[in-house]
């Protein structure tokens, strides 16, 4: 292959390469920026060297963020199980499957804002959903403030993240199921595998890029959560800060209290964890690629 | 083709599977909870019989709210109105109110009507922001273009916020001495900022605690003179209620101005003379606050709404008829009647108890302008045109709010006999609105601050922390800030 | 003789009804467990559509649930649609979805070409680098990105803050690029020998080839753009500029305690967006499965 000199590949790259600088690289080395200054948007910074970081090392309430972005991850092993479980089930040839599978995705466009009005309502102390049917069939005595209880902010929140996917990854590893030859199924059902087993040797190998696609994916979305603890909280992230993640304290910093320049710090922790968890999950993308 | 046909039936199904479930579920639900009758009329409903609100007793009839919409004609020039001179030829002035669109569209829309009359060649602007205000308003002043005349909750404290922040313009040397004379003294100074005004005193509300006599008197067996009078009274009201009727108290904190409220409830003295310390971790501040905590506690209060930055969420809670009262002004209880009528018949309303310091509070609503404005004489009018006596009488006319200026009051309007429960507050509302304090010194960095004694609160109230634990550590970061 | 086939004809037929049964309980089963979750997952929007038909003398909670109000009404959407230009909302979210989606896939498989498909100086460097702009989140731009919007670009409080910055998303441009480089090289070497330029041979040969993997592309990016909230919050303050996530929360904050009020706004904005999907759930499906296939 001769190598000549041409513009075209560049020109072809040029404009997603202006926006992504522009959008992407410049914001990312300003935050680099902003985070050792003193900002507030509205004045010029001013330096202050480490000093964000240094507070940012003794802010409980930044730790919390942390520990809390850290404990939604739940959410992708969970989402993984339940939605592959889904798939298989909505995978069955019945009459007016194609029903269900539209019912499933009802969540997933309604948007998780309109979800998230629903499910404060669900979670309402006086006469909500969740209250009526527990103290209903008598598994608590007294209904419960659930969405003032510090312990649950953070479950409900991802619930509501598994609610709102669970119908869009069924999709997913639907599509996958899909491309899973019938007489694999066969050959393990003759090697003696009863269903569980016919499963875990079929179509969890099958399903290995789908996988790892929603667990980039899924994973990701969790470390940078922010809607559904919005709309759960209704901006306040929870009594005793018991929602607020990264995100929703990088927000509430930067645009609630005018502090940009220490939100621009806890930016730089939020790249960080990315950092390392892109690294990880590149090795996953490079292995299954190797594999199929 | 075919795609479409069978994306089509499974529309179809998804919506006849949703008819089927709704009529399924509907069903077990039969037997229709009789939960709200017709707007019944409580023979019984006596508005604050031994109160101060209303001296005489009050019996609602049939209650008949008149809900006229008041447009006034522009008058011709020379106008009275037009008491600010040099506004600027051909100014264009945004305005930005809190939460009155879309009840009061008429309004707002003649009050502007008659002001581009009274001040040719001067053009507004409005917008109405609800509970995303405070975002929107400190987003815009980010991007540089907020507006220049806004609406800002004086009660709230956003006043001292946006002040502290330099973002507002001071009015003093800008406002001649008759302009500030219509106001009463003690609004004009409600909110002062290092002894500097900020904002033109709106309307403003008389404090009454609503009562749902449902859940107080039929459910509780309490009695409507028996209200306590001061705060310190609410936790047994509170524990007997919950007790009686398995509700919860809906008592919110002022989040967003703390210090404010432990000046007027607590009594509390927040900063040293100098201005240096902050010392609201004294007896006073830790009594203040474990009156709340035990509260908390004991189980007895909403906690969602003890702590939440948006008064419409305990209103809701009221509304809805699950809790036995709510502080709150008159001018809300048209709220309660369009989304609960049932609840309507059996509204009471009593003064709001008092703190410790004894004084009645900071009045509502003010007007302030921004302090970059292009058109710095076009929006001091228009923020004083708001709140001169005519417009404000005719804002009270069509809803329980009370002006800021004694001439309104010169109106037979306010001698008339109050007839609805909202208006019970008519007669004595000048006496009232006349004695708005600010007895709170000015906090350097305030927001900050208010962040500051917030976590600490909700570690006492949330988290066992200590009360005194709590406020020493808030008062060591207040000192900090202060000081910064 | 002729018994045993009979015997084993009768064994067969027991068989198979055992079967028959067997298969009949499993299938009741099934649609058991896709009912019980259909209700998990439609049972808060049923009650949402409910809430928006009742009339002010129906409870909105109440135990038992009622889903049936007793004096239907529409009011509830008369007075969401008279004080919230909620049409507006839906358009400006169609406006920025559309105009996002097209132009976003536009620039990312013009520049997935290249990548996949042809050697240059600094192809793995430029690689690299877009790989390495994929872990940085989004909400960490805002900062910045509020600064350009409002002193470089203007554009605050305009649809166009919002399709700008989405233009082009790495993610986008990986999956393009896999689909690109699964396309045969001859068929391209063959196109160049014709002497095609090499704007008509992706635009001709390989865009209609790679038409799945478009789709799905396409479906994610309109989803996002269709859901995102934070950047259109910080960005949108006047009514006719909200898109609906942006609205939804105005309307929220609007009708605070009226419940019906804000039911009914929800199903105005979810019910449109629910027809476009079970209408397009086919390609969608294809889409996923061409996409993840790795």
């Amino acid at each position: 292959m001769s190598k000549r000199f041409s513009l075209t590949p560049y020109l072809f790259l040029a404009p997603a390469l202006i926006i992504i600088t522009v959008f992407i690289l410049y914001p990312t080395a300003a935050v680099v920026y902003y985070s050792f200054t003193d900002y507030n948007i509205v004045q010029p910074p001013e330096w202050v060297g480490l000093q964000n970081y240094q507070q940012l090392l003794r802010d409980p309430i930044f730790w919390k963020a942390f520990t809390n972005s850290f404990l939604y991850l739940i959410v992708t092993p969970t989402l993984i199980f339940l939605s592959i479980l889904l798939a298989i089930v909505v995978n069955r040839p019945l009459p007016g499957i194609n029903v269900f599978r539209a019912l499933y995705y009802v969540p997933v466009i309604s948007g998780t804002i309109a979800v998230g009005i629903a499910w404060r309502w669900l979670f309402d102390y006086n006469g909500g959903l969740i209250n009526g049917i527990l103290v209903g069939i008598g598994i608590l005595p007294a209904p419960v403030q659930w969405l003032a209880e510090p312990a649950f902010t953070l479950p409900i929140a991802m619930l509501l993240t598994i609610w709102i996917g669970l119908g869009y990854y069924m999709m997913v590893f639907l599509a996958g199921l899909q491309n899973i030859p019938e007489d694999l199924y066969d050959a393990a059902v003759i090697d003696g595998c009863n269903p569980v087993q016919k499963h875990w040797y079929v179509t969890l190998p099958g399903l290995r890029p789908q996988i790892v696609f929603v667990a980039v994916i899924s994973s990701l979305a969790a470390i940078e959560v922010f809607n559904e603890i919005y709309v759960i909280t209704g901006g306040l992230g929870g009594i005793l800060n018991s929602g607020v993640t990264m995100v929703f304290y990088l927000w509430r910093q930067a645009f609630r209290l005018q502090h940009a320049g220490y939100a621009s710090a806890v930016a730089m922790v939020l790249l960080l964890i990315t950092l390392a968890f892109s690294i990880i999950n590149i090795r996953l993308l490079e292995r299954s690629e190797q594999n199929t | 083709m075919k795609q479409i046909e069978k994306g089509y039936l499974s529309a179809a199904f998804v919506l006849a599977l949703a008819a089927i479930l709704f009529v399924a579920c509907g069903a077990p639900a039969a037997p229709p909870a009789q939960t709200v009758r017709e707007t019944v009329v409580v023979p019984q409903t006596v508005v604050a019989a031994q109160t101060v609100v209303a001296p005489q007793t009050v019996v609602v009839p049939q209650t008949v709210v008149a809900e006229q919409t008041v447009v006034v004609q522009p008058t011709a020039a020379p106008n009275p109105e037009a008491v600010i001179k040099d506004v600027e030829p051909n100014a264009e002035v945004s305005l930005w109110t809190f939460w009155l669109s879309p009840t009061f569209d008429d309004y707002i829309k003649s009050t502007i009507a008659r002001f581009e009359a009274t001040y040719p060649g001067v053009k507004v602007n409005w917008e109405d922001h609800q509970a995303t205000f405070q975002d929107d308003l400190r987003n815009a002043f980010a991007a540089g273009n907020a507006p220049d005349v806004i609406n800002l909750s004086v009660g709230e404290g956003w006043v001292s916020d946006y002040a502290t922040k330099g973002l507002l313009l001071p009015l003093d040397d800008k406002v001649p001495q008759d302009v500030k004379d219509l106001y009463f003294k003690g609004l004009w100074e409600e909110q002062l900022v290092d002894g500097v005004n900020y904002q033109f005193p709106w309307y403003q509300g008389i404090s009454v605690e609503l009562v749902n006599m449902k859940v107080y008197s039929d459910g509780a067996g309490l009695k409507l003179e028996d209200f306590p009078k001061t705060v310190d009274g609410l936790p047994e009201l509170c524990q007997t209620i919950k007790d009686k009727t398995g509700t919860l108290c809906n008592i919110r904190l002022t989040v967003n101005d703390l210090l404010a409220q432990m000046v007027y409830e607590g009594g509390v003295k927040i900063l040293s003379e100098d201005g240096k310390t902050c010392t609201f971790d004294s007896a006073d501040g830790a009594a203040w606050l474990q009156m709340y905590v035990d509260m908390v506690k004991a189980g007895t209060v909403d906690r969602s709404v003890l702590v939440t930055d948006q008064d419409r969420v305990g209103l809701d809670l009221f509304t809805s008829g699950n809790s036995a009262f709510y502080q709150t002004g008159p001018n809300l209880i048209r709220e309660v009647r369009a989304n609960n009528p049932g609840l309507y018949g059996y509204l009471a309303a009593v003064p709001a108890p008092v703190g410790k310091s004894g004084v009645l509070g900071k009045g509502l609503m003010g007007i302030s302008v921004k302090n970059d404005t292009k058109f710095p004489n076009a929006s001091i009018a228009l923020a004083q045109f708001f709140t001169n006596p005519e417009s404000m009488l005719e804002f009270s006319k069509i809803v329980a709010v009370y002006p800021s200026t004694p001439k309104s009051y010169d109106d037979p309007f306010f001698a008339a006999k109050p007839i609805a429960v909202e208006d019970s507050a008519k007669p004595i509302a000048k006496d009232i609105v006349s004695k708005y304090a600010d007895i709170v010194p000015t906090v350097p960095n305030k927001a900050d601050v208010n962040e500051a004694v917030l976590q600490a609160v909700q570690s006492a109230l949330f988290d066992n922390v200590p009360v005194q634990d709590a406020l020493t550590t808030a008062a060591k970061a207040c000192t900090e800030l202060i000081n910064k | 003789m002729t018994n045993t086939p009979s015997l084993a004809l009768n064994a067969a037929a027991v068989a198979h009804r055992r079967r028959q049964r067997h298969k009949f309980i499993e299938t009741v089963f099934w649609y058991a467990i896709l009912i019980l979750v259909a209700i998990i997952t439609v049972l808060p929007f049923l009650w949402i559509l409910s809430t928006s038909f009742k009339g002010p003398t129906d409870a909105v909670v109440s135990i038992p649930l009622q889903f049936i109000p007793h004096e239907p009404t529409l009011n509830n959407y008369l007075r969401v649609w008279n004080q919230l230009p909620v049409g507006r909302f839906f358009l400006n979210s169609i406006i920025v979805g559309v105009a996002t989606t097209t132009l976003n896939i536009g620039i990312t498989a013009l520049a997935a070409y290249p990548l996949a498909k042809m050697n240059f100086r600094g192809r793995d460097a430029i690689f690299y680098l877009l790989l390495a702009t994929f872990i940085i989140p989004a909400q960490l731009t805002y900062i910045p990105s509020f600064v350009l919007a409002v002193n470089v670009f203007k554009y605050y409080d305009t649809l166009f803050a919002l399709v700008f910055p989405s233009l082009a998303t790495v993610f986008n441009i990986f999956l393009l690029r896999q689909a690109f480089m699964s396309v045969p090289n001859d068929l391209i070497d063959a196109a160049r020998m014709d002497g095609a330029s090499e704007l008509r041979i992706w635009w001709q040969i390989l865009l209609p080839i790679i038409r799945p993997t478009l789709a799905t592309v396409a479906i994610f990016t309109f989803v996002n753009s269709w859901n995102d909230f934070l950047w259109p919050s910080l960005m949108l303050h006047s009514r006719e500029n909200m898109t609906l996530p942006v609205g939804l929360v105005a309307l929220q904050g609007m009708f605070a305690s009226d419940f019906r009020g804000v039911a009914a706004g929800v199903v105005m904005t979810v019910v449109p967006i629910l027809i476009f999907f079970v209408t397009l759930q086919r390609q969608f499906v294809r889409g996923l499965s061409g996409a993840v296939k790795g």
